[in-house]
C-alpha cells in the first residue's frame, strides 16, 4: 500500500450535494443569487473544470509561489532600483496599484458568492480556492505598494483609491460592481472569469509583466506573473458555466458576454490604453495599444466566441473603430484633468512620440494634433491656467467615462465628438456611444446611479469648482496629479 | 503651477495613520480592503441603491442587529495573512500525508473491527456533507462581514472545511477499498439524508444556511453549531477511535481539530470585540444563542447516542 493518487479520491470531494428537506431549495439558493433561470436545476450536475486542484496541492503550490514573490520583494523592495526607474513606468505602477489592488477583493466577494450559491458542488469548491486566490492578490499587491510609500505618497492610493469618489474609481466601480457583486453567480461566472479575466486581465497581466521586466522592475514583474498563474486556474469557472447556460438560454449568455466585453473594453481604454501608448517610455514600447488589442484581446475573444458558438457582438464595428479613438481621447482628457488623478501622467506627445503615434494611428495628427498644439502653445507661453479645466466633463451614464469619443458623420464625413441622449422618465440621459445607451436601456433597473458630474450639477459637491471637486474626490495637494515630465517635453516646440 | 508641493513621507497607509504605532504586515495587507464598506457611500455597490444586491447588503449587513462603531478594530488572534495561511496548512497537510502513508503501509484498515467500521461509516465518512454545509456558511459570512478583518478569517475557515472534506474523502476511498460492503462512499448521502443520528444536525445546518443576517449566521454557526458539532465529530469521535484501537482516525481528527480551535479563537475574540464595542450586542448575541442552542443540543443528542453505542460495543 502507499498514498493514493489524487484522481483516485478527488471525486468524493465533490460528492457532497444532498436534497434539503427542512428548508426550501429556493430559500437555500434564491434565484437572484443562484441565477439558474431557464436552466433546469439538475443540469448543473455536469459542471466540471478540466484542470482540478486539490486542497493539499493548492496549499503546497501557493506556499511556494508566495515564498518566491516575498523573497524577491525582500531582496529588491528596499533597494535603490525603483527610484531610478523611468517616470512613465512609475506612473503605470501607481495607476495599476490604485486601480487593481482592492478590485481583487471585489473579486474575492464574487468568488465567495459562487462558493456559496453555485449550483454545483464542484463549482462551489473551485470558487472556495478562487476566493483565497483573490485574498492573495489583494495582499501581495498591497505589500509591494506599501514598500514604495516612502518613495511617493501617491502609492497610498493603492489602498485609498477605492474608498474615494475619484471619477476614475467611480467609473471602475460602476462597471465592476455590477459585473461582480451585483450579479447572480451564473452571470458573474460569464462576466468575471470568462470575459474580464480570460478576455482582458490575463493578457493584460502577461503584457504588464513583460513591460515591467523590460524597464527593470523585477519586483513588479515577478509579482504580476505570479498572480497571473492563479488567474489562469480560477478563470476556468467561466467555461463550464457558459456551456450549461448556452444549452438552455443562449440569448442570456450572449447578452452577458457582449455587455461585459464592451464595458471592460471601455475601462481598459481609460487605463491600459494611455499606459501603453503614452506612459511607457518610447524606447520600451514593443507594441501599440491597438496592435496589442487586435492580437491578444480581439483574436482571443473571437476564438472563444467561435469555440462556444456565440455570435460576434452587435457593436463589433464600433468597437474596432474605437481602437483608434477611445484611448487617445481618454488620454487627452485624463491629462487635462490631471489634478483628479493619483498619478502624474506624462503627456507623451514629444515630436518623436507623435511620430510614433502617427505611424500607428493614421488619423491621430488630424484629430488630436491640433488639440495638443494648443496645449503646447499655452505651456510654452506660460499660460498654465489655460491648460487646466474649470469644471468637469459630461460623463456617460453607463460607463461613467467622459463623453469624448470621436465618430465620423455619415453625412459629411467629419469627425466629431457627440453624445447619444435618451429621454426616460423626467430625465435626459447621455451616453458616450450607442452600445452604452443600449446596455443602459436593457439593464436600467441596475444602473440609476448618478455620475460625478451629475452630482456636481445637483449641488452635492461644494464649492462647485475644480478645487471643490478635487477635495471631494479625496485628493490631497501632495498626491494630486500633474504632468509626468514637469512640462519639459514642450520645450522642443519653442 | 508654483512648483511641486512638498511631499509627505508616509510610513504606512493613510487609513492606518491613526494607529499610533508601526502596523504589522498582517494589518498592512488586511486593513479595510472591502471597499463596499467605504464611509460616505450611498450604497454598497456603485449601482442602483434599490437593486437586489444593494438591498441585500443593506438588509443583512449594514442593518444587522449586530452593530459596532468600528469593526476595523477587530484583529484575528492568529493574525493570519494569506501567506501565513498557506504556509501553516501546507505544514499540516504534510503531517496528514505522513500519517496516511504510514498507516496505509501498516495495513491498518484491514484490522478494524466490524462494529467500529459501522461507526466510521455513520459519523466519519458521512460527515463530508455537514462539513460542506459549514463551508458554505463560512463563505457566506466572509462575503457579508462588515470588515475585511472578519471576512478573511471566515474565508480561511471556509477553506479549512474544504480541507476537512478532502481528508474525509481520501479516507472514504481507502475504507471503501478495504471494506467494500460497509457503504463507505456509496451510502454516505443516504445516511446524512435519512439516518436518525444526522437529522437534527441536518435540520440545524439547513436552517443556518438560510439565516441570512451576517451576525446571526456568525453566531449560529461559529458560536453555537460548529463548536457543538466539532466537539462530537472531532474530539469525542477521535477519543473513541483511539480507545477502539483506530489510531489513524484519532490522529487525523486531532489534526483537523487544530483548524477548529483556530476558528473558535477568532470567533470568541469577535464576540468579545462586538460586546466591548457596544454593550447592547451582548443581548443581540444572547438572543441568537438562545435561538440556536436547542437546535445544537438536539443535533448533539442524536449523534452522541451513536458514540455511546460505539463505546460500549
Amino acid at each position: 500500500m502507499a498514498l493514493l493518487r489524487r484522481d483516485e479520491w478527488e471525486d468524493l470531494v465533490d460528492d457532497i450535494d444532498w436534497t434539503p428537506t427542512y428548508v426550501d431549495d429556493t430559500a437555500l439558493f434564491p434565484d437572484w443569487l443562484a441565477g439558474t433561470g431557464k436552466v433546469p436545476r439538475d443540469a448543473w450536475g455536469a459542471w466540471e473544470v478540466s484542470y482540478k486542484v486539490s486542497y493539499p496541492d493548492y496549499v503546497a503550490t501557493q506556499r511556494e509561489k508566495e515564498a518566491g514573490v516575498y523573497a524577491v520583494k525582500a531582496a529588491l523592495g528596499r533597494s535603490s532600483v525603483f527610484p531610478k526607474l523611468a517616470e512613465g513606468w512609475k506612473t503605470i505602477a501607481k495607476a495599476h496599484f490604485g486601480a487593481v489592488a482592492l478590485v481583487e477583493y471585489m473579486g474575492m466577494l464574487g468568488e465567495l458568492r459562487m462558493a456559496r450559491f453555485g449550483l454545483a458542488a464542484a463549482w462551489r469548491n473551485t470558487a472556495t480556492l478562487g476566493a483565497l486566490d483573490e485574498i492573495r492578490h489583494t495582499q501581495v499587491q498591497l505589500a509591494v505598494a506599501h514598500q514604495l510609500l516612502a518613495e511617493d505618497p501617491q502609492f497610498d492610493w493603492a489602498h485609498k483609491a477605492f474608498h474615494t469618489n475619484d471619477w476614475v474609481v467611480v467609473a471602475a466601480r460602476a462597471v465592476l460592481d455590477g459585473m461582480i457583486a451585483g450579479a447572480n453567480v451564473v452571470d458573474l461566472a460569464l462576466q468575471l472569469p470568462f470575459t474580464l479575466e480570460t478576455g482582458f486581465t490575463n493578457l493584460q497581466f502577461v503584457a504588464l509583466a513583460a513591460d515591467a521586466l523590460d524597464v527593470g522592475d523585477v519586483n513588479f514583474a515577478n509579482m504580476i506573473s505570479s498572480i497571473q498563474t492563479d488567474e489562469a486556474r480560477h478563470a476556468q469557472q467561466g467555461g463550464p458555466t457558459l456551456e450549461i447556460l448556452l444549452e438552455h438560454d443562449p440569448e442570456r449568455a450572449q447578452w452577458a458576454v457582449d455587455k461585459t466585453f464592451w464595458l471592460s473594453a471601455r475601462l481598459f481604454a481609460a487605463i491600459t490604453g494611455p499606459a501603453m501608448d503614452y506612459y511607457t517610455p518610447l524606447e520600451h514600447r514593443r507594441q501599440s495599444y491597438r496592435a496589442f488589442m487586435e492580437e491578444w484581446i480581439v483574436g482571443q475573444f473571437m476564438r472563444s466566441l467561435a469555440d462556444y458558438g456565440l455570435r460576434k457582438p452587435w457593436y463589433w464595428n464600433e468597437f474596432l473603430e474605437g481602437l483608434d479613438i477611445w484611448h487617445h481621447s481618454l488620454h487627452l482628457g485624463t491629462w487635462f484633468w490631471r489634478q483628479t488623478l493619483w498619478w502624474r501622467p506624462p503627456a507623451g506627445v514629444s515630436r518623436a512620440e507623435r511620430a510614433w503615434l502617427a505611424e500607428r494611428y493614421p488619423r491621430w495628427e488630424d484629430l488630436y494634433g491640433p488639440l495638443w498644439d494648443v496645449i503646447i502653445a499655452n505651456v510654452n507661453a506660460n499660460r498654465m491656467e489655460t491648460t487646466f479645466p474649470e469644471t468637469l466633463p459630461w460623463l456617460c451614464n453607463t460607463c461613467h467615462l467622459p463623453i469624448t469619443t470621436y465618430s465620423q458623420s455619415p453625412y459629411d464625413g467629419r469627425w466629431q465628438v457627440r453624445t447619444y441622449p435618451l429621454d426616460y422618465g423626467r430625465s435626459t440621459y447621455h451616453f458616450c456611444s450607442k452600445p452604452c445607451r443600449q446596455i443602459w436601456w436593457q439593464d436600467k433597473d441596475l444602473f440609476g446611479v448618478k455620475t460625478v458630474t451629475e452630482r456636481l450639477v445637483d449641488g452635492e459637491i461644494q464649492p462647485p469648482d475644480m478645487a471643490g471637486v478635487v477635495a471631494w474626490m479625496g485628493l490631497t495637494p501632495d498626491v494630486m496629479g500633474d504632468d509626468g515630465d514637469a512640462y519639459r517635453w514642450a520645450e522642443e516646440y519653442r | 503651477m508654483t512648483g511641486p508641493p512638498r511631499r509627505r513621507r508616509l510610513r504606512t497607509w493613510s487609513a492606518l495613520g491613526e494607529l499610533g504605532r508601526v502596523p504589522s504586515e498582517y494589518e498592512i495587507v488586511t486593513h479595510d480592503t472591502n471597499y463596499t464598506l467605504r464611509t460616505g457611500r450611498s450604497a454598497a455597490l456603485e449601482m442602483n441603491p434599490s437593486s437586489p444586491a444593494n438591498l441585500w447588503f443593506l438588509t443583512y449587513r449594514d442593518r444587522s442587529p449586530l452593530q459596532a462603531p468600528d469593526w476595523n478594530g477587530f484583529r484575528d488572534p492568529d493574525q493570519l495573512t494569506y501567506r501565513a495561511y498557506v504556509t501553516l496548512q501546507d505544514e499540516q497537510e504534510t503531517v496528514v500525508r505522513g500519517l496516511l502513508d504510514e498507516y496505509s503501509d501498516a495495513g491498518h484498515d484491514a484490522r478494524l473491527p466490524a462494529a467500529w467500521l459501522k461507526t466510521l461509516a455513520l459519523l466519519f465518512t458521512a460527515a463530508r456533507r455537514p462539513a460542506h454545509a459549514t463551508q458554505l456558511c463560512h463563505s457566506y459570512v466572509a462575503q457579508m462581514a462588515p470588515s475585511s478583518y472578519i471576512s478573511n478569517c471566515a474565508a480561511f475557515a471556509a477553506a479549512d472545511m474544504l480541507r476537512r472534506v478532502s481528508v474525509l474523502a481520501y479516507r472514504t476511498r481507502e475504507l471503501q477499498r478495504a471494506h467494500p460492503t460497509v457503504g463507505f462512499g456509496t451510502a454516505d448521502r443516504a445516511r446524512w439524508e435519512t439516518d436518525p443520528a444526522w437529522q437534527p444536525a441536518r435540520r440545524a445546518l439547513e436552517e443556518a444556511l438560510v439565516a441570512y443576517d451576517w451576525g446571526e449566521s456568525f453566531v449560529a454557526v461559529n458560536l453555537v453549531l460548529r463548536p457543538t458539532l466539532d466537539d462530537i465529530l472531532l474530539r469525542q469521535l477521535g477519543e473513541t477511535a483511539r480507545d477502539r484501537g483506530d489510531d489513524l482516525t484519532w490522529l487525523l481528527l486531532a489534526n483537523l481539530d487544530l483548524d477548529a480551535a483556530r476558528c473558535r479563537r477568532w470567533s470568541t475574540a469577535l464576540a468579545d470585540y462586538a460586546i466591548a464595542q457596544r454593550r447592547e450586542n451582548a443581548d443581540v448575541i444572547e438572543r441568537w444563542v438562545a435561538r440556536w442552542t436547542p437546535r445544537a443540543d438536539a443535533a448533539a443528542e442524536a449523534l452522541v447516542q451513536v458514540l455511546d453505542r460505539a463505546r460500549t460495543s
